[in-house]
């Protein structure tokens, strides 16, 4: 990998590149799906190649190829520079970046079992069990379980200096339980929704989901909700599940939050933010209960990483500081705009895409409170669990959210499961009436394995810690 | 950088067929990608890139064994043979079960050239900049700031298998689309095509620059169910929610699609259809087995017909594969990738005076599924919502968010427009939608 990108990086210097960068990625993974009681994929895959991105004149290029010869680097290289010269000719500016300390340096995940050295009919086993445990609820009749394994080395080189070198390990599962009726569908997930939960792990992160002790569990859930009540209309309190909060942060506070869009480079697309650079500091995001990080050394996070792909280590940034929004994740160049330093959390999907601001491990910090707790203060609300569906404004307002369960508490009780439930409400408005976090015990690192972002698309995992949470007077529907 | 050649192409999939082992069934699918984005913001380019490179995926069965691997990039010495050795190992440990068999050569032959165009396949970064600097003109003369995207594509896929079977085509695309913003508020437009010439920029910039200008200042109006026209930006969204979600055979077989053939759950002038053949989208003969495209019609004047299939649902359902398999093995089934809506007789201008008051939604965004078998979908309206008041669009207003079942919409269809647009969702889709007037649409916030 090494002399591959110095050879870039030397036919970027050789082409007038003021400033050059190159990642040469290998990645492999595993995956195995079992649907029904049959082992429906068994598949890996390799993925290497690399991209070389360079400013000319303070213009950008970017190409990427998928064959390492020589001759196919010099083309990408000199593809990537004339991309750069004709930047140029509609130029937003000038393009500067934040300084770095750039470094030779290596890091890795830290696993006690690495995965792929787990069997894989041990793997297979695991998924016949777990789908056999969701079978004997005869209401499920369509059961999907997977596993996930995945292991990447990242090569970074910079015209500056730096030489990095990183290997990351990833281990995923879970499953599915879908019962239908004439009129209805439901489906209960274990233990996030949209296929797995995720970690940056080895095989102990598995073995700790515990996927056939909770399978028969979820599935007798999923035959439930055929028949459970519609969940009651109305403003009411709302507790979320560590899950569903999760993807709240995600979506209301980690989208927000980063630079570019403020600043309108995904306007096109993903959108812009409503906390603009003048309410830095000062603006009440949300209630005092509310204290949320980008924490890419945070252990397990599929955000956790030693340098980003610019070559910025990584950092802990407060992005709300008990309710007051106080800080963003940023780039070389969007730090650039106000004279600060990167925060480090430039990620590119694979070799192919050029590196963005994206979401590291974007956290709820616990609090003091407990879920138990949380219900016993409750006269009257739903509490909440799993992600079903999603849905945020351009500028990451007006939210929209569906879980799979619900709970409806009853004069500090919890009493019965209601099904279909939407919440929905604007974003620090919402933020501003939770009043209790869960503490530290009921706190976990979750996985979200499918944020888009970009043009073209680029598919990210980012990781978020959260706990049970609860929110006064949200507006809750049926769908 | 270019494709390889359509002979490289096919002899990088014999290779690989040629190293299976003895006995085994096998299938290679290769795609071969050339593409550039220009993305332009604040009028000035800010990220620019492009890639090339091949994904090779190889699917095993023996014994009732099935294993897949896949390749994309180079991956380093000995590829062919550690893809081969990596499926064969996948097969291996898979439990036996009942497969379905690859499908058949191919009575038409083996080479189909799809939408393909020289010329965006060659297209220049100089030339994407010059698109764009079409589009930060218009805008920068009208006082307003533009953003958006200029994309070329050229892509072959061949599928090859042991029973014989021999596809291959090559495509191209071209996309432009454009956000232009002033001080409070924005439009937006979009133009595809196969070939760059059969995109008009200028058209495009008129069109976004004008929607930006109207959209200036919106007011607020009371969320609650209105009368609406949408224009087909939005359409297509409503069209590949139902395509995802209902559609498709398994979805279906699984009991989460609302279609039940013959019954009428649509307005009678309700038609939609999937074509992959229809020159007005962007044709490819066939799917990721090598199966020809079949057309297919799922609702035929507001009577629901048939769904999409792949082999293994077909097999389930006694019939043959329509052509729409996603790669194999998978678990999300068939999907229609070339859905269109029947053109009505009205221009949208006609749909307009149609209403007394109601809203015109330029797009939609962000939309999800919220319940797939009553095809309930929410999202926000985005870059060009408006008033219809006395059958003319007039004020704009902010954006709403809406959450509605889609065959429910559907099923109060007052007008169609005899225009369509085409939208490109996925790479390797095509949805043409035309303008829509319905009479109850709800917006929930």
């Amino acid at each position: 990998m090494r002399e591959l990108a110095e050879r870039a990086l030397d036919t970027a210097a050789a082409g007038r590149a003021g400033y050059a960068d190159c990642r040469v990625v290998a990645r492999g993974e595993q995956t195995i799906v079992v649907k029904n009681g049959a082992v429906v994929r068994v598949a890996s895959s390799e993925d290497e190649g690399l991209g070389v991105r360079v400013l000319v004149d303070g213009a950008w290029g970017f190409a990427a190829a998928g064959r390492l010869d020589g001759a196919s680097i010099d083309a990408a290289v000199e593809r990537a520079l004339r991309i750069a010269r004709a930047s140029a000719r509609v130029s937003g500016g000038r393009a500067r970046l934040s300084p770095v300390q750039p470094v030779v340096a290596e890091y890795a995940t830290p696993v006690e079992v690495d995965p792929f050295e787990v069997p894989l009919e041990r793997k297979v086993d695991l998924l016949l069990r777990a789908d056999a445990a969701m079978a004997r609820v005869p209401q499920a009749t369509v059961r999907e379980s997977s596993l996930e394994f995945v292991r990447e080395r990242r090569y970074f080189a910079s015209s500056e200096g730096a030489r990095i070198d990183q290997r990351f390990i990833e281990s995923g599962g879970g499953f599915d339980a879908t019962a239908t009726s004439a009129d209805e569908v439901q489906t209960r997930s274990f233990p996030n929704s949209f296929g797995r939960h995720q970690l940056c792990a080895g095989w102990e992160a598995i073995e700790a989901m515990d996927l056939d002790g909770n399978a028969e569990r979820i599935a007798a859930e999923a035959a439930a909700l055929l028949t459970a009540d519609t969940c009651p209309e109305g403003v009411m309190t709302v507790i979320l599940d560590g899950s569903q909060a999760a993807l709240q942060v995600h979506e209301s506070c980690g989208h927000p939050t980063e630079l570019d869009r403020v600043l309108g480079a995904e306007a096109a697309y993903a959108g812009t933010s409503f906390l603009t650079p003048e309410l830095l500091g000062a603006f009440r995001y949300g209630s005092d209960q509310v204290t949320i990080t980008a924490d890419a050394t945070r252990a397990t996070g599929l955000g956790t990483f030693g340098w980003d792909d610019e070559g910025v280590p990584a950092q802990r940034t407060v992005l709300v500081d008990h309710g007051i929004f106080s800080g963003y994740m940023s780039s070389r160049e969007t730090a650039a705009e106000f004279g600060w330093e990167s925060s480090g959390t430039m990620r590119a999907d694979g070799w192919a895409r050029i590196p963005l601001i994206r979401m590291t491990n974007v956290n709820l910090e616990a609090g003091d409170s407990s879920l138990e707790e949380m219900i016993a203060g409750t006269e009257r609300g739903v509490y909440l669990e799993t992600n079903r569906s999603w849905s945020i404004d351009d500028r990451r307002l007006n939210f929209q959210f569906g879980c799979q369960n619900g709970w409806l508490i009853e004069d500090g009780r919890r009493t019965r499961l209601v099904r279909n439930a939407i919440y929905s409400g604007i974003t620090p408005e919402f933020w501003r009436s939770c009043d209790a976090v869960a503490g530290p015990d009921e706190w976990r690192m979750w996985g979200v394995v499918n944020c888009g972002k970009g043009e073209p698309g680029q598919s990210m995992h980012v990781g978020h810690g959260a706990a049970p949470c609860r929110f006064r007077d949200v507006r809750v529907e049926a769908a | 950088m270019a494709l390889s050649s359509r002979e490289e192409c096919l002899q990088l999939a014999e290779a690989v067929l040629s190293r299976v082992p003895d006995g085994a069934d096998a299938e290679i699918l290769v795609e071969d990608l050339d593409a550039s984005l220009t993305r332009f913001a604040l009028n000035g380019i800010h990220q620019n890139v492009a890639e090339s490179g091949l994904r090779l995926r190889l699917r095993l069965q023996r014994d009732g064994r099935a294993g897949v691997a896949d390749l994309h990039g180079a991956a380093g010495e000995g590829a062919v043979d550690r893809l081969v050795a990596a499926a064969e190992e996948a097969r291996r440990v898979a439990p036996r079960r009942d497969l379905a068999p690859l499908p058949p050569p191919a009575p038409d032959g083996t080479g189909h050239d799809a939408a393909w165009d020289d010329a965006t396949a060659g297209c220049t970064p100089e030339q994407r900049a010059d698109a764009v600097a079409v589009v930060a003109r218009a805008a920068a003369a009208a006082g307003l700031e533009a953003f958006g995207t200029v994309s070329t594509t050229a892509r072959q896929v061949a599928v090859l298998n042991t029973r014989g079977l021999r596809r291959h085509a090559r495509t191209t695309v071209a996309r432009v689309t454009a956000v232009v913003r002033g001080e409070d508020g924005s439009g937006y437009a979009d133009r595809c095509a196969a070939g760059i010439d059969g995109v008009d920029v200028d058209a495009l910039a008129a069109e976004v620059v004008d929607t930006a200008q109207r959209n200036q200042n919106a007011r607020r109006v009371d969320p609650g169910t209105y009368e609406v026209v949408l224009a087909p930006y939005a359409v297509a969204e409503m069209l590949d929610h139902l395509a995802w979600v209902s559609f498709g055979a398994l979805a279906k077989q699984e009991g989460r699609s609302f279609m039940r053939p013959g019954e009428k759950l649509m307005s009678d002038s309700v038609t939609i259809r999937d074509d992959a053949h229809d020159r007005a989208g962007l044709p490819f003969p066939f799917d990721y087995e090598g199966v020809a495209a079949r057309p297919v019609t799922f609702v035929e004047r507001g009577v629901c017909r048939d769904v999409v299939y792949d082999t293994p649902t077909a097999i389930a359902d006694g019939v043959e594969s329509t052509g729409h398999g996603l790669p194999q093995p998978n678990t999300a089934g068939p999907m229609p990738t070339h859905v269109a809506m029947e053109a009505g007789a009205q221009s949208r201008d006609e749909l307009v005076a149609a209403v007394k008051r109601g809203i015109y939604v330029t797009r939609f965004w962000y939309v999800r599924t919220v319940h797939p078998l009553r095809t309930v979908i929410t999202g926000m309206t985005r870059e060009g919502t408006f008033l219809i008041e006395d059958g003319r669009v007039t004020t704009p207003v902010r954006d709403m968010r809406f959450t509605q079942g889609i065959v429910d919409a559907l099923a109060d269809v007052r007008g169609i427009s005899r225009e369509r647009a085409l939208e490109v969702p996925d790479e390797g889709s095509a949805t043409l939608s035309p303008w829509l007037h319905l009479g109850h649409f709800h917006f929930s916030s």
